[in-house]
């Protein structure tokens, strides 16, 4: 099985060989040959991949221990779980995976973007083999996950860390790695643009999913990886400023920086060159970061694997990127330049946009610099000089509540240049709401700067989010005629990005609240005697008991205590330590109790214990608001959903269905249930550009189907469909001859008549000459089926004429051949 | 244009000199020398005052611990103790939660001052080196304490 394995990844590093060379050799010539011929094989190179993963996972299921990977990672009685998530446990099976992922995501990328950006693809092809040419590479000649061992297989492995044995990490790993290589996607459109040099927003277009993907998953794994220390480290924390953590979270702030800045591309035509570095660093800086953790350069508390081979390999890799990439921005700075306008004022929304887009830099650079810092101060001065924590909170703190700021401020702000009239109208409830806030929490007692900014500030983008969506919502009602919470959803629907956006934002604003909690949390360490209490907070807590279980797997010690709130039992909590049978010489396991309400979370730890008198040593943290930053997250985590689904996910809302479908419906009876408020229809019909109304009947319905928009511009939409002005217009022509109360025919009579001819028309009129219109799809299905069936005959009659041909039926050579054949027998 | 030009430069030369400004006082404060016990012993006048993180190895047999408080005293020495050569040795008096990991020959690093009187190492604040296979992506080390309170 190993050499199927390394077989299969030599395969692998041949074919995307093949596929970066003969695609741009295609993409040269013009020959579309060579180019399908590259994607076949980036399709091959998937299919490969997936079949080295399935063998790794075999391996680890049938207990192969000859593979060290296998005999590293797991044992025979590791649970089957854990077994299959040691695929991506160590250093050489992440890669595997890496890969693994990577062509997935490819195959699907160029799938998708084959027809649609033909221009681009070749280069895409070329770029992604690349990138898989140098992470096969690192495991063909250095970490090979198929490596056997030299001497005799182990008779059972040495198991995955205890530690690691936990169901966050078992998905934070893949989740982060996801969120890693899907940032390879952006990188190979953005690099197929420069070298093609079309630079317009097709290549945007085809990568904005692909980040928001990415991004999300990102963030996602980020938030995993907290949840772990939190439970498993029993520091009552989730974010040390380690450099684990923060190779993770540097890709993170510039991917998030791109997010932002693309709509201003879009919108605006700006930042075409700051988009393109930004895709380029955002890929650096996934490999950057998988370089920190992987390659010993950083010394961390984690032992890494101290691996200057390795750290070789990634620089030179690093290096290459760099130099190739930004060669490129400059090569095609003056394609880049071109038209794009100059910024008309800060005070507008892009300008809000740029701020924060360097503000996100400024973090990423600087979480990178504090990181590299021990390592770079030890190459110029020769002596180790670490930063804590503390100096990484000292700057994060002032702009993570400026950033905070901003998520307010952008969408309070017009495009192009806001007027003052419109700054009063827009910043009136916000700013308000922050007022509001800051007067009650100084009256509540509440003194802590930092923490009053932050809620301050939360209040203020909760109010603005608020406000978009309820000034879009009531415009939406007023257009369409529906209660609020369609409009609501239609409004959401419409613009799908933008208010999915503001979700996410919502889920940041929890996320804020959650670190300014953090400001108030209580932390004591008392030994305590059996029967003895202590009082951190609110809380008092007594040492009832300490018991000791043993178990099949693990000795469990268990201390029981007793939480009190104000003279009142309110909770036994159980912190514990277990000694694990299968690793005597490992230290036990501590096991904080953590006891999570809305408010705050009550975190015991402990941390040593006198097993004869039952005294034990506690460590007590109050967390406030802690469980606010993973609901965050999950608001996170729907808004992005939003934001990606599909098109047609949202036309049970959409302008299309009349108000008394089912589905409005039931909405409207939840919103009165919910608020008692009756829904006022109106009758005013007048259309925003942009928006679609109501069609009042059926007929104006289909109708609306059949008649094609005349503007030019747009892809001959029917009237359901198109927004543009024209399209409006004919709504409106619609409407009129609907209620002036002609039938069908005459309509299209008129219409006909109007504009000389049936062009309006999305199909034919079924009759006559146009009847031929209406065959021609099906006559062409015809002859191709027809013409398959002639090519194949041919094809299949060739080749069986030929060996006929080639050999004559000769009796007497038939003879001999029988004689020799029986000799034979 | 030229115009244009000596504007940005102005401006990114004040916002370089502010960043650098800023990064300077903030490290003076953040930045913790990292030092073994040998460096530490040879460089101990020119670290005086100074805040630092000392790693050594806990020699085997030296712990000692006062019943039912968190008062330790032990013994680091710069070497691991299987290289037979110890090293420089130091005594450290320690208080606070000690990790899982804390016992003879176990790799630790104490976050602390040195004053005229001797290294205080920060109360809660030992952090001890896991050396075993723990090489997945994660997040933090197993059974390491981080220090209280960052």
């Amino acid at each position: 099985m190993a050499n199927l394995g390394t077989f299969l990844l030599l395969t692998s590093f041949v074919l995307c060989a093949y596929a970066a060379v003969v695609s741009v050799a295609g993409a040269r010539r013009g020959s579309r040959r060579l180019i399908e011929s590259g994607i076949g094989a980036s399709y091959l190179v998937c299919a490969l991949m997936t079949a080295a993963s399935a063998v790794i996972v075999n391996a680890f299921m049938t207990d192969d221990f000859s593979i060290r990977y296998i005999a590293h990672e797991s044992e025979s009685a590791q649970p089957l779980v854990y077994k299959f998530t040691a695929y991506w446990g160590g250093l050489d099976g992440s890669i595997l995976f890496w890969v693994f992922l990577l062509s997935v995501f490819a195959s699907i990328a160029i799938y998708v973007n084959k027809e649609r950006h033909r221009e681009l693809i070749p280069y895409v092809v070329a770029t992604i083999s690349t990138v898989e040419m140098f992470f096969l590479y690192l495991m063909v000649v250095h970490k090979n996950p198929f490596s056997t061992s030299v001497v005799a297989a182990p008779a059972d492995g040495t198991g995955l860390n205890p530690l690691l044995q936990n169901y966050w990490m078992a998905i934070h790993p893949p989740s982060l790695y996801t969120g890693f290589v899907g940032m390879t996607i952006p990188f190979a459109f953005g690099i197929a643009a420069l070298i093609t040099g079309h630079l317009d927003d097709s290549w945007l277009r085809a990568v904005r999913r692909w980040t928001m993907f990415s991004w999300l998953f990102l963030s996602f794994g980020l938030m995993l990886g907290m949840i772990w220390a939190y439970e498993t480290l029993n520091w009552g924390g989730y974010w040390g400023w380690d450099p684990v953590e923060n190779a993770a979270l540097i890709p993170w702030f510039t991917a998030t920086a791109f997010l932002h800045s693309v709509m201003v591309q879009e919108r605006r035509n700006m930042l075409r060159v700051w988009n393109v570095t930004l895709v380029i660093l955002t890929f650096f800086l996934t490999v950057f970061g998988t370089f920190l953790t992987r390659s010993g350069v950083v010394q961390s508390v984690h032992a890494f694997g101290d691996d200057p081979v390795l750290a070789r390999l990634f620089t030179a890799f690093m290096v290459s990127i760099l130099v190739f990439s930004f060669g490129m921005v400059i090569y095609r700075l003056p394609l880049l330049r071109a038209r794009a306008p100059e910024l008309d004022s800060w005070v507008s929304r892009e300008g809000a946009f740029l701020v924060n887009n360097w503000i996100l830099l400024f973090c990423a650079f600087f979480v990178a610099f504090a990181t590299m810092f021990p390592t770079l101060s030890e190459a110029v001065t020769k002596t180790r000089i670490t930063v804590a924590a503390g100096f990484y909170n000292k700057w994060m703190l002032p702009i993570g509540l400026i950033l905070l700021f901003l998520t307010g401020l952008g969408p309070l702000l017009a495009w192009r240049k806001s007027s003052l009239a419109n700054l009063r109208d827009q910043f009136l409830w916000p700013v308000l709401g922050l007022v509001v806030t800051v007067a009650g929490l100084f009256a509540f007692g509440l003194r802590e700067w930092a923490s009053l900014t932050c809620f301050a500030l939360c209040a203020f983008v909760t109010v603005t989010i608020l406000q978009e969506f309820w000034r879009g919502a009531r415009v939406r009602r007023k257009n369409t005629g529906t209660d609020l919470l369609t409009a609501l959803i239609g409004l959401v629907a419409r613009n799908k990005r933008r208010y999915g956006g503001y979700i996410v934002h919502v889920g940041i604003v929890c996320i804020f609240l959650g670190f300014a909690g953090n400001a108030y949390k209580r932390d004591e360490t008392k030994v305590l005697e059996k029967g003895q209490s202590m009082t951190v907070g609110a809380y008092t807590l007594r040492n009832d008991q300490v018991k000791i279980f043993e178990e099949d797997v693990k000795q469990s010690i268990v201390a029981y205590v007793s939480v009190f709130k104000r003279g009142q039992q309110i909770d036994t909590l159980y912190p514990s330590k277990s000694a694990y049978r299968k690793h005597p010489n490992d230290p036990p396991r501590t096991d904080a109790a953590i006891r999570r309400r809305p408010g705050e979370d009550l975190y015991l730890v402990m941390t040593s214990l006198e097993p004869g008198t039952q005294a034990i040593t506690l460590n007590v943290v109050v967390n406030p608001l802690v469980n606010w930053v993973w609901l965050g997250f999950g608001i996170l985590a729907f808004g992005t959903g939003i934001a990606l689904l599909p098109e047609s996910t949202f036309t049970f809302a959409m302008a299309k269905l009349p108000v008394e479908a089912a589905t409005t419906t039931t909405v409207i009876l939840l919103a009165l249930l919910l608020t008692g408020f009756a829904r006022t229809a109106s009758a005013q019909h007048v259309e925003k550009p942009g928006s679609i109304s109501e069609p009042t009947t059926a007929l104006e319905q289909q109708m609306r189907n059949e008649i094609g928009c005349t503007c030019g511009s747009c892809a001959h939409e029917p009237l359901s469909k198109c927004t543009c002005s024209q399209a409006a217009e004919m709504r409106q022509d619609l409407r009129a001859e609907i209620e002036a109360g002609k039938g069908h025919d005459a309509i299209v009579a008129s219409l006909i008549e109007k504009y000389g001819g049936q062009q309006f028309l999305v199909a034919p009129v079924d009759k006559g000459f146009n009847r031929l219109a209406w065959l021609f799809p099906y006559l062409l299905g015809g002859v191709g089926v027809v013409g398959v069936g002639f090519v194949a005959l041919r094809w299949s009659r060739h080749g069986q004429a030929a060996p006929a041909e080639a050999a004559p039926v000769d009796p007497e050579l038939n003879e001999r051949l029988d004689d020799e054949l029986r000799n034979l027998d | 244009m030229t115009h244009r030009y000596i504007k940005i430069a102005v401006t990114v030369v004040v916002l370089a000199l502010a960043f650098g400004f800023m990064m300077w006082s903030t490290l003076r404060d953040g930045a913790e020398y990292y030092k073994h016990v040998d460096e530490f012993v040879a460089e101990q006048q020119a670290l005086q005052g100074k805040t630092l993180r000392l790693e050594g190895y806990v020699v085997p047999g030296s712990i000692r611990n006062l019943p039912n408080t968190m008062q330790y005293r032990f013994k680091i020495q710069n070497n691991p103790i299987r290289s037979g050569d110890p090293g420089n040795v130091l005594d450290i008096s320690y208080s606070g939660t000690v990790p899982d990991t804390f016992k003879g020959e176990a790799q630790v690093v104490l976050p602390g001052k040195l004053s005229s009187d001797g290294f205080h190492p920060n109360p809660n604040g030992m952090i001890a080196k896991c050396p075993s296979k723990y090489e997945a992506a994660g997040s933090a080390p197993p059974g390491a304490a981080h220090p209280a309170g960052s």
